[in-house]
C-alpha cells in the first residue's frame, strides 16, 4: 500500500505562497508609488491596493476575482476600517493583473478574505499612518495629538480638522512607514456591519461588464465542436457547408492537451457575429479519432467502486490506533455514493484572444490568472511579458474558473486570424465537456464495545481524482479526496482511512466545498446511522464526542490545519436549539441535523433541516437552521447571502445534480437535463452565526456540506434513508 | 440582408441582420445592449428575459424577424436610472451575487408586476420559476418581490 504524503487540494497548494503573505504588495505599473511633491501631486499610492486623490476619493484595488462571494466589498471594507473613512466614499476596482506579487490575483478555496486580512489592515493602516503624520506636520504638534476620524484628521488638543484629500500631498513627500498599529477588533466600526455590494447598481441596471459582454475593436466571434471524447484526435473535417454560412470568416481546428487542462481537441468557426459562428457549427461534418477510452460509462464505474470497495485501498491516509480490536461487535456498515457533477455557472465561459506576432492580449474572467499566463506562455512560447491580461468580472465561478481550458482555445483559435476573437462555450458545451466535481463512493465501517462507547472507525473512498487530470496519473497527490481526514473530529480511539484512485475518461476539477462536501455527506450520514444503531440521540452523541476536546493539529507538517472540535459542536448546537431540537414535533415532521468543519477555511457550520412526509418517499422542506462560525465577520449581509445561496447549491446536488457517461460522452447537455434548483423549490431558511473573536474565517463554501447529510438525516429519521445523490434517484420526491 | 424595424427601449433602429438571428444577438452584439444575458439559447433557464408588449418573453427564442412593430424593453430601459421599484426592491433586499441573471430575473418580476400589481405566492412561483439562479438567490429574489409588490400598493 502507497503512503500518502500530500493531501491538501493542489490549488491551494499552488496559491500558497500568495495566501499568506503579508508583506505590502507592488505598485501599480506606470503610476510613481506616491503623488510627487508640489503642484503635480494628484493621489497618494503606498501599495497596491489603495489610492487618494486630493479630493479625498478612495479608490481600492480588489486583489480577488469577483464571482459572486461578494470580495469586491469584504476586501475593501478591510481597508477602509483601518483607513478610518467612510465607506460611501470608497470605489472598489480590479486590481489590474501585473499589479500584485505572483499567486495574488488567486481566487479559489474561501481563501480571500483570510489570506488578505492582515495584509489589507496594514494597507489601510499604512495610510492612516501617513495622513496622520503629515497632519501633525501641517499643525507642528505630535503624531500622539493626531487622531483619524470618518476621513479627516483631528488634533485632539485644539479639535482642528482636517480632510484626507488636504493632507494627500503632504503625506506623499513622506516615508512609507514600515511598521504600523493596527485597530484593536473591539474598535471596529465597519467591518462586523452589513454592507451592500459595491457595483449593486450597476448590475441592476444592466451595465456590468462580464467577459462575455466585453467589445474589442474589430473583434470576430467563435463558437467550437469538440471531441465528444476525452484526448480523442481530429481526422478530418469537412467545413464546406458551414463556410457558405453569411457571416463566417474561417473555420479552424486546433489540437486537444492533455494535464494540465485537458483542451479537447476542437474545430472553431469563426464569424462577425457569434449567432452566425453557431449556425455553421451545426453544418460541420468531422471525423475523430476517439481513441481506445471511447466505451466507458459511469454505469459500470460505480460497479467498479462497488467491486474495490471491499477490498484494501490503494492509498493509506489516515491511521490511529488499530480498527481490527473491536471487529465484530456492534458494528454498522454503510455505502454512500456521489455522483460527477457540472459547475453550470450562468455566464458560460468565454475568453477573448488577440495575438500579434510574439505578442498576445487576453480578456475574461479567470480565478487562477497567473497559472494561466505561465501555461499560455510555455504553450504558444510566448515571453510572459508579452502577455497582457485584462481581467473581467464573473458570472459565477464555483471552480469552474480555476480551469483555463477555454483560454487556451481562445488563444489557439487567435492565433489563426489577425483580429481578436471571443471564443463562446454555448451551454451544451459548458454542460458536456467541462471538469466536472469527481465522482466518488465510500464503505464506512464503524465499531462500538458494549456500553455503546464508539471504538473504531474506517473509511474507504474510492474516487476519480483531480489530480489525475492536472499531474497525470503517476502522480503521488492522487488522495486529495482525503476522506474522514480532511475534517474528521470525532473522539474514536481507533481510525483508518484510506483512499482507492479510479481513472476515468472524463475531465475533472474543483467544485465549490470540494472534498469537503464530498465527505461531509456520507461521515454525518453515518453518525447517524451509527447513533440510530446504538439508540442515542444524533445531538448528543455527536456532542459526547465533541465537547471538551482540544483543538488538534490534522498532520505532522507544520502546515497541517488545527481542527476545532468544540466548534463544530458550538455550530451543532446552535442550529439544534434554533430549530427547537428538543421541542415537540407536528405530525410527519423530521429533523435531520448535520455539522462539519471546513477545515481549509478555519470556518464551521452546520445544518438543521425540517421535513413534512407526504407520503412514503414524498417529502416538502418545512425548515432550514443554519448555524455558522467564521470567526469575526467582514460583512454579515455577505455572509448570509452566500449561506442562503449555499444552500440553494447544496439542494440541486442533494436532490437533482447529476451527470452521467455512456460511451465516454456526458450523456446531459443543458439545463433540462442537468437541472438546477428553481425558484419554487426554495425551502424558508434562517442563518444564525456564533458569536467570535478568531481570526475572520472563508465563508464562499461553508454552507453546503451539511445540507445534503442534514436533509438525508432528516428523511431517515421518517422511515427512509437516501445513500446515494442525488436523491432523486432512490425514488425520492419532493414539493 | 433585410432591414428590420424595431422599438427597444422606447427608442427606434433598423437593424440589417439575418432574418433569424434571435432578438438577444441583435439586441446584444448590434445594438450593444449587453444587459441581456445568453444562458442557454433554448429557453432553459430565463437570463435572456425581456418585456414585449408588457409580456416577459425570452429574447433566444425570437427571430428579429418576429419583433418588428413590437414595444420592447430591456433591463437598460426599465428605468432611466435604477429607480423602477423592482430595481430599487433588488436594491434594498441586496439580492445580487454574481448578478449574470438578475436583469432576466428582474424583467420576469417587472412584467408579473405590470399586469397585476399583487399577485399571489403561487403567481409569483409560476412567474419566476423559469429563471436559474445559479448563486441561489431565490430567497432574496422572494423578499424583493414582496418589497416591490409593497412599493407598487402604498
Amino acid at each position: 500500500m502507497q503512503k500518502a504524503t500530500i493531501n491538501r487540494r493542489h490549488f491551494l497548494k499552488l496559491s500558497s505562497t500568495a495566501a499568506g503573505a503579508l508583506a505590502i504588495g507592488f505598485m501599480l505599473p506606470g503610476l510613481p508609488a506616491l503623488a510627487l511633491p508640489g503642484e503635480d501631486c494628484t493621489f497618494l499610492s503606498p501599495n497596491a491596493y489603495v489610492r487618494i486623490d486630493t479630493r479625498g476619493k478612495v479608490t481600492i484595488y480588489v486583489a480577488k476575482q469577483e464571482s459572486g462571494q461578494g470580495i469586491d466589498t469584504a476586501l475593501p471594507m478591510i481597508v477602509a476600517e483601518e483607513m478610518d473613512v467612510d465607506f460611501k466614499d470608497v470605489q472598489a476596482e480590479i486590481a489590474p493583473y501585473g499589479t500584485l506579487k505572483e499567486g495574488e490575483h488567486d481566487t479559489g478555496g474561501s481563501q480571500s478574505v483570510m489570506g488578505m486580512y492582515t495584509t489589507l489592515r496594514n494597507a489601510g493602516a499604512v495610510v492612516k499612518a501617513m495622513l496622520i503624520s503629515a497632519a501633525a506636520k501641517v499643525w507642528n504638534t505630535s503624531v500622539s495629538n493626531c487622531a483619524a476620524d470618518k476621513g479627516e484628521v483631528v488634533n485632539t488638543v485644539t479639535m482642528q480638522r482636517i480632510r484626507y484629500g488636504e493632507l494627500v500631498c503632504a503625506a506623499a513627500r513622506l516615508p512609507v512607514p514600515k511598521a504600523v498599529t493596527l485597530k484593536n477588533p473591539k474598535d471596529f466600526t465597519l467591518i462586523g456591519k452589513p454592507e451592500k455590494r459595491s457595483g449593486l447598481k450597476d448590475i441592476l441596471t444592466g451595465k456590468t461588464k462580464y467577459g462575455i459582454d466585453l467589445k474589442i475593436d474589430g473583434m470576430l466571434y467563435a463558437v467550437a465542436e469538440r471531441c465528444p471524447v476525452l484526448d480523442g484526435v481530429l481526422v478530418s473535417v469537412d467545413d464546406a457547408a458551414a463556410r457558405k454560412v453569411a457571416g463566417v470568416v474561417n473555420v479552424v481546428s486546433y489540437k486537444g492537451t492533455g494535464a494540465p487542462m485537458h483542451v479537447r481537441a476542437g474545430v472553431a468557426v469563426i464569424a462577425t457575429n457569434i449567432w452566425s459562428a453557431m449556425k455553421a457549427r451545426k453544418l460541420l461534418s468531422i471525423t475523430w479519432d476517439e481513441g481506445k477510452k471511447n466505451n466507458e460509462s459511469t454505469e459500470a464505474l460505480f460497479k467498479t467502486f462497488e467491486t474495490l470497495a471491499g477490498g484494501p485501498p490503494a492509498i493509506e491516509v489516515f491511521k490511529k490506533g488499530n480498527v481490527k480490536k473491536n471487529a465484530g461487535t456492534n458494528e454498522v456498515t454503510a455505502a454512500y455514493a456521489e455522483p460527477f457533477l457540472a459547475h453550470a455557472t450562468m455566464e458560460p465561459v468565454n475568453f477573448i484572444a488577440s495575438v500579434k506576432g510574439d505578442r498576445c492580449e487576453l480578456w475574461g474572467g479567470l480565478q487562477l490568472p497567473d497559472w494561466t499566463v505561465n501555461t499560455i506562455a510555455e504553450t504558444f512560447a510566448f515571453k510572459k511579458e508579452n502577455i497582457k491580461v485584462n481581467l473581467a468580472a464573473m458570472g459565477g465561478a464555483f471552480g469552474r474558473r480555476l480551469h483555463f481550458d477555454f483560454a487556451i482555445e481562445a488563444v489557439n483559435i487567435a492565433r489563426q486570424t489577425d483580429k481578436p476573437v471571443q471564443l463562446l462555450w454555448e451551454r451544451t458545451d459548458d454542460i458536456r465537456c467541462q471538469p466536472y466535481r469527481p465522482a466518488n463512493y465510500h464503505l464506512l465501517k464503524a465499531t462500538a464495545d458494549k456500553k455503546g462507547n464508539l471504538v473504531s472507525w474506517q473509511h474507504h473512498v474510492l474516487g476519480t481524482p483531480i489530480a489525475y487530470m492536472t499531474e497525470g496519473t503517476d502522480t503521488k497527490n492522487a488522495p486529495e479526496m482525503d476522506g474522514a481526514n480532511s475534517g474528521f473530529c470525532y473522539a474514536v480511539p481507533n481510525i483508518f482511512t484510506g483512499y482507492t484512485p479510479v481513472d476515468f475518461n472524463q475531465n475533472r476539477g474543483w467544485l465549490r466545498s470540494v472534498d469537503i462536501c464530498v465527505n461531509t455527506f456520507p461521515v454525518e450520514s453515518f453518525m447517524d446511522e451509527i447513533a440510530q444503531r446504538l439508540n442515542k440521540d444524533p445531538l448528543a452523541f455527536r456532542l459526547s464526542l465533541l465537547e471538551n476536546r482540544p483543538d488538534f493539529k490534522t498532520g505532522d507538517d507544520p502546515g497541517a490545519n488545527v481542527q476545532s472540535p468544540s466548534r463544530i459542536a458550538g455550530v451543532l448546537k446552535l442550529a439544534a436549539e434554533k430549530i427547537g431540537w428538543k421541542d415537540p414535533r407536528k405530525p410527519n415532521h423530521f429533523i435531520g441535523l448535520a455539522t462539519h468543519s471546513f477545515i481549509f477555511a478555519k470556518s464551521y457550520a452546520a445544518h438543521a433541516i425540517e421535513i413534512e412526509l407526504l407520503a412514503p418517499k414524498k417529502f416538502r422542506i418545512t425548515r432550514v437552521v443554519a448555524a455558522i462560525d467564521c470567526g469575526i465577520v467582514i460583512n454579515p449581509d455577505g455572509l448570509l447571502n452566500q449561506m442562503e445561496g449555499g444552500l440553494a447549491f447544496a439542494l440541486t446536488q442533494a436532490l437533482k445534480g447529476e451527470i452521467t457517461v455512456s460511451k465516454s460522452r456526458v450523456v446531459q447537455d443543458g439545463f433540462f437535463s442537468y437541472e438546477l434548483l428553481r425558484y419554487d423549490e426554495m425551502p424558508p431558511v434562517e442563518i444564525h452565526i456564533a458569536d467570535s473573536k478568531e481570526e475572520p474565517g472563508g465563508v464562499g463554501e461553508v454552507g453546503l456540506s451539511t445540507v445534503a447529510p442534514a436533509l438525508c438525516n432528516a428523511l431517515a429519521a421518517a422511515g427512509d434513508r437516501p445513500r446515494t445523490l442525488p436523491i432523486r434517484n432512490e425514488g425520492f420526491s419532493w414539493v | 440582408m433585410p432591414d428590420f424595424s424595431l422599438n427597444v427601449n422606447n427608442t427606434p433602429y433598423t437593424v440589417a441582420v439575418e432574418a433569424d438571428m434571435p432578438l438577444l444577438w441583435v439586441l446584444r452584439d448590434v445594438l450593444g445592449l449587453t444587459g441581456t444575458k445568453y444562458g442557454c439559447g433554448v429557453a432553459s433557464c430565463g437570463a435572456c428575459t425581456v418585456m414585449m408588449d408588457g409580456n416577459a418573453v425570452l429574447a433566444c427564442q425570437r427571430p428579429v424577424g418576429t419583433c418588428v412593430n413590437k414595444k420592447i424593453i430591456t433591463i437598460e430601459g426599465l428605468s432611466d436610472d435604477g429607480s423602477h421599484p423592482v430595481q430599487q426592491a433588488w436594491l434594498k433586499a441586496g439580492v445580487p451575487q454574481c448578478g449574470y441573471c438578475q436583469p432576466g430575473q428582474m424583467m420576469a418580476a417587472a412584467a408579473l408586476l405590470s399586469k397585476n400589481k399583487n399577485p399571489t405566492p403561487e403567481a409569483i412561483s409560476a412567474a419566476m420559476s423559469e429563471n436559474l439562479c445559479r448563486c441561489g438567490t431565490y430567497h432574496r429574489i422572494k423578499s424583493a418581490i414582496q418589497l416591490a409588490i409593497k412599493a407598487l400598493n402604498p
